[in-house]
């Protein structure tokens, strides 16, 4: 009994321990790299949350949904036409861009979600190429091609968050409350309805589950993820245009999704980070890179199977497995 | 005038959406006999297209022979890729998610070597009839067209025969429907299944050759390609050769009347709500009866 | 393969150039610094890569003459792959990791959108291969453009459609990129020259077959058909449904690659451009002489345009005062008039270019080969 108490104790020791290292990597590392570098952790911070958005999709739902790019370039133009040439305020640009974001995902969802498996994939794919052409016909409100400059920079407590260094410790901790919401929407009754549906759909609908209207739900928020991703880039970057919302973004969020792990919360993390360092890290190696790129992501999706968050999880359970019986064995 | 106008638009239409077709007849062999969406379809295309052009260009051999020779290798790609992406992922319970991901990295490899060794210019194939076009009402239409909707037509032909009539298609299907049973019985399951990708491969490249005298070779074209060639195959049911080459022959019709009748800019938005009500409304796909096996 | 064997030869004889005339100037002390953001993979791909062709030449050109003051010269290259975030964090890195004292590129519109916000917030002068993009631009006091703002490359068209072939009626075949700019531009002259788009069709980037398109657009009975894509498919798709009336390119189009692709039906397109290595002007010899020597081959605009970015930058650098030089000193000496091998250009202007419809050059595509012609825009 006190064994495993002592087991228990440690494990918990380990993973405050683990927590207390991680956060301090994280605040130190602004200090320790270049801007360059700060600004790739930022975009990894920006596309966590959409990404976070498509994992939720996928990992609760079974939905494929290459329409991510779709709610990233609304929040992003709500933004930009909102604060340039109406004059609005940040706020209010964002939650405009939200709300039309989530009536987009309402109004497309209901009919498109009752399509499954790969006839959905393609409804969401039809829907990414039409955003796209949208974006670039409404040139009046995008745009177009040549896009929409001079975003105002977000303000905090009389920082402007104008280099990557204020933007990594704004950034993070909005991708933090996102995913602590997360971990606890999953936890709660619609969590549970959601597991359900997702693993037992027949189940579900006979105790009374609304699919349908649960995964339509589901839909809305991964569109609502998306959205504000989008509104933080424009305000990052502080210029849009119809290049950033094209089919190889929507690629690129699905790619966090699967490589990240869909069921787990921490790989989409690690999934965001792959997704914008590795292509920035192997450019240094000349030419080859987009074939070194292509190469390094058929290894991690063959040899992770589950993911970078599945992949954690195992060596999680080793690490706590090996601690035990060492532990056991101090204490006769 | 008129008249001419839209028969010139079913003419183009029909044309684009042979193309679309071609691939889309590839994933949908491959997908019935493996149950996994290749996404590298229109890769294989792009690498038989290379390969024809290197050899008609550099080694100055006849188109036939380079088309035989294109077809070969797209087959020969299409088991290596079997062997060295697909085995394996299989080997460590990799998700229907999984073997999407890994197609697309190898389309990205592809496309990424093609502009590496082969560089960004856009290269230019011989089209069967050269450059001649023949005239419909006042519309032209490619000679080089309409041999690829022959051909095209003629190789959805071969595949129901290839599926009905022979061992190895009837082994091709008993493989991808109960591996197990299909094991039971004295299939060679492995090894259908590198098969199966190579009769993909060899589609793609036959796909290659014939596409790429419309477009010329591009290291971007594979992508594209696939997306259109997904949208056939899934439309046609996923399973079935004919449907992908009905399916990519009405998204081509819709997208080319849509230009006449509305206008181009909105082309793609038109095609793309069209198929989507498709899709709500026939949930098999135009032809599969068992379309929804990819859900 | 073929293609990497004679990039490697052409590497080659760069060195050895560049160790012979080592062996005359030698430049001495450390290097002066300055970022290159192109996109060298990627659909931009087909820009990025004249352009650092010619950039390269030009830094090889620069330190053979004995560097800058004395000093070597340095361009650091980068890649954005034709994405618009991945030149954000390229340009944060040159700019403040690597402390370069000015920037060249990047080759798209959105990237330069990107990174244009980085340069102008420290007053670094940036040079890019992109046309004037949105109106904040303006603002934009150390960002200069090597390329035409796109209402010019329009007016050179409707110059040359209205002056030299008389005529008045248009039709119009674009894509979606490149296509759709130039004709917002179009849409805005087309009172001044007195001109009417009889039919204005668009198709995506990469499509397969346009001919419906096309057909539309010779059904409107247009005396001219302007076509403005970056892919062969739609010009030969125009002469196949048999428009024969006259086609008016635009500067994009205008690339050997493009040329082979459209094969036997490119005869007789009219592209209004900068730099035709078959006949260059005087201006131009020099450049097209030591392109030819480098790489064998014909440059045309980009690898032009690549070329005066690094001259017009060390020749700045040097006027700032070298080495010594802040980003902010040499930003403002470039601001003035230069002479390069694609156009002149007065940075001086508001709109950062100063480019004039005089340094336009009219080519005909005569058997693959581009032929210079006598009319001058005035």
């Amino acid at each position: 009994m006190s064994s495993r108490r002592i087991a228990v104790t440690a494990s918990r020791t380990l993973t405050i321990a683990a927590w207390i290292a991680g956060i301090a990597v994280w605040a130190a590392l602004p200090w320790l790299l270049g801007r360059g570098s700060v600004d790739i952790l930022v975009f990894a911070g920006l596309y966590t949350i959409a990404g976070l958005g498509v994992s939720f999709l996928l990992g609760q739902c079974g939905i494929v949904s290459l329409a991510q790019s779709v709610f990233y370039g609304i929040g992003a133009y709500s933004t930009a036409y909102g604060t340039t040439v109406l004059g609005w305020p940040i706020p209010a640009c964002m939650l405009a861009g939200i709300v039309v974001s989530g009536l987009v995902a309402m109004l497309v969802g209901t009919p498109v979600l009752r399509l499954s498996g790969y006839f959905l994939a393609l409804a969401t794919l039809a829907l990414a190429i039409m955003g796209h052409v949208l974006f670039l016909e409404w040139d009046w409100l995008t745009g177009g091609t040549l896009g929409i400059g001079g975003i105002p920079h977000l303000s905090l407590f009389g920082f402007t968050l104008n280099t990557p260094f204020r933007f990594y410790y704004f950034i993070w901790p909005c991708a933090a409350v996102v995913l602590w919401l997360h971990y606890n929407l999953l936890r709660s009754r619609t969590g549970i309805a959601l597991r359900a549906m997702r693993d037992a759909p027949s189940a579900a609908k006979v105790a009374g589950i609304r699919v349908e209207s649960l995964r339509v739900r589901t839909f809305i928020l991964s569109a609502v993820l998306g959205s504000f991703a989008g509104s933080l880039f424009a305000h990052y970057v502080s210029f849009v245009s119809v290049d950033s919302f094209g089919i190889d973004r929507a690629i690129g969020f699905l790619l966090i999704a699967v490589l990240g792990g869909a069921r787990s919360i921490s790989g989409t993390v690690v999934g965001a980070l792959f997704v914008t360092a590795a292509p920035n890290l192997l450019s240094r190696l000349g030419e080859i890179h987009p074939l070194l790129f292509a190469l390094l992501l058929i290894v991690a999706v063959i040899f992770l199977p589950s993911g970078f968050g599945g992949a954690f999880a195992d060596l999680w359970r080793r690490l706590g497995g090996s601690l035990r019986p060492t532990v056991k064995d101090g204490t006769p | 005038m008129v008249l001419s106008l839209w028969i010139q638009a079913i003419l183009s239409g029909v044309t684009n959406g042979f193309v679309y077709g071609l691939i889309g007849l590839g994933i949908a062999v491959v997908f019935r006999g493996a149950r996994i969406i290749n996404a590298m379809q229109g890769d294989f295309a792009l690498l038989g297209g290379v390969v024809a052009y290197l050899l008609v260009h550099n080694l100055g051999w006849p188109l036939p022979a380079a088309f035989l020779a294109a077809m070969l290798s797209g087959a020969v790609c299409g088991m290596l890729v079997e062997r060295l992406l697909i085995r394996p992922t299989a080997r460590r319970q990799g998700t229907d998610d999984s073997y999407l991901l890994v197609t697309l990295g190898g389309a990205f490899a592809v496309s990424a070597s093609v502009l590496l060794y082969f560089g960004r210019d856009s290269y230019v194939l011989p089209g069967i009839g050269g450059d001649q076009s023949v005239d419909v009402f006042n519309a032209a239409i490619r000679v080089h067209a309409l041999a690829l909707i022959v051909i095209g037509t003629l190789v959805v032909i071969a595949l129901r025969w290839f599926y009905r009539g022979t061992r190895l298609g009837q082994a091709m299907l008993a493989a991808s429907i109960d591996p197990d049973g299909a094991q039971t019985i004295g299939i060679n399951v492995p090894l259908v299944r590198t098969l199966t990708f190579g009769l993909g491969g060899l589609v793609g490249g036959l796909a290659g050759m014939l596409v790429t005298p419309l477009i010329n070779l591009h290291y971007e074209m594979g992508l594209l390609l696939t997306l259109k060639g997904f949208a056939a195959a899934v439309l046609g049911g996923l399973t079935s050769p004919f449907g992908a080459v009905f399916g990519g022959l009405v998204l081509g019709l819709v997208e080319s009347l849509a230009i006449v009748t509305v206008s181009s800019g909105y082309k793609d938005v038109i095609a793309m709500t069209i198929l989507i009500l498709i899709m709500i409304v026939m949930p098999q796909g135009l032809f599969g009866r068992r379309g929804r096996m990819g859900g | 393969m073929v293609r990497s064997v004679s990039k490697l030869l052409i590497c080659t004889a760069i060195a050895a150039g560049a160790l012979a005339t080592a062996a005359i100037a030698q430049p001495k002390g450390e290097p002066i610094k300055i970022g290159a953001i192109l996109s060298l993979s990627g659909p931009g791909a087909g820009l990025g890569q004249p352009e650092r062709a010619g950039i390269l030449l030009a830094e090889q050109a620069i330190n053979a003459r004995g560097g800058i003051n004395g000093q070597p010269v340095k361009i650091i290259i980068e890649d954005d792959g034709s994405k618009p975030d991945i030149a954000k964090s390229k340009a944060e890195r040159l700019v403040f990791d690597e402390k370069v004292v000015a920037m060249i590129g990047p080759s798209l519109t959105a990237s330069t959108g990107a990174v244009s916000a980085i340069t102008n917030a420290e007053g670094l002068a940036q040079i890019t291969f992109t046309g004037l993009g949105p109106k904040i631009e303006l603002t934009y006091k150390s960002l200069y453009h090597v390329l035409p703002p796109q209402e010019l490359n329009a007016r050179a068209m409707l110059e040359y459609t209205t002056k030299a072939l008389k005529a008045k009626r248009i039709g119009v075949l674009h894509d979606t990129g490149y296509g759709q700019v130039v004709l917002n531009s179009l849409n805005a002259l087309h009172d001044k020259y007195g001109v009417e788009f009889t039919a204005v069709e668009k198709f995506e980037v990469g499509a397969t077959d346009v001919s419906a398109q096309a057909a539309k657009v010779r059904a409107a009975n247009p005396e001219v058909v302007f076509v403005i894509a970056t892919s062969p498919v739609p010009f030969r798709n125009a002469r196949q449904v048999k428009i024969e009336q006259p086609i008016v390119s635009a500067i994009g189009s205008a690339s050997y690659d493009y040329i082979r692709g459209i094969g036997e039906f490119a005869d007789d397109i009219v592209f209004p451009e900068f730099v035709v290595g078959e006949d260059p002007k005087p201006e131009q010899k020099e450049f097209v002489a030591a392109f030819q020597k480098a790489y064998n081959a014909l440059p045309k605009n980009f690898e032009a345009a690549g070329w005066d970015s690094a001259q017009i930058l060390a020749s700045g650098i040097a006027k700032a005062g070298g080495a010594k030089a802040t980003p902010k000193e040499i930003a403002a000496a470039i601001r003035g008039v230069h002479q390069g091998a694609m156009a002149k250009y007065d940075f001086s202007r508001d709109d950062m270019t100063g480019i004039e419809l005089s340094s336009y050059v009219f080519s005909k595509v005569v058997k693959g080969k581009f032929e210079r012609l006598p009319f001058v825009a005035k």
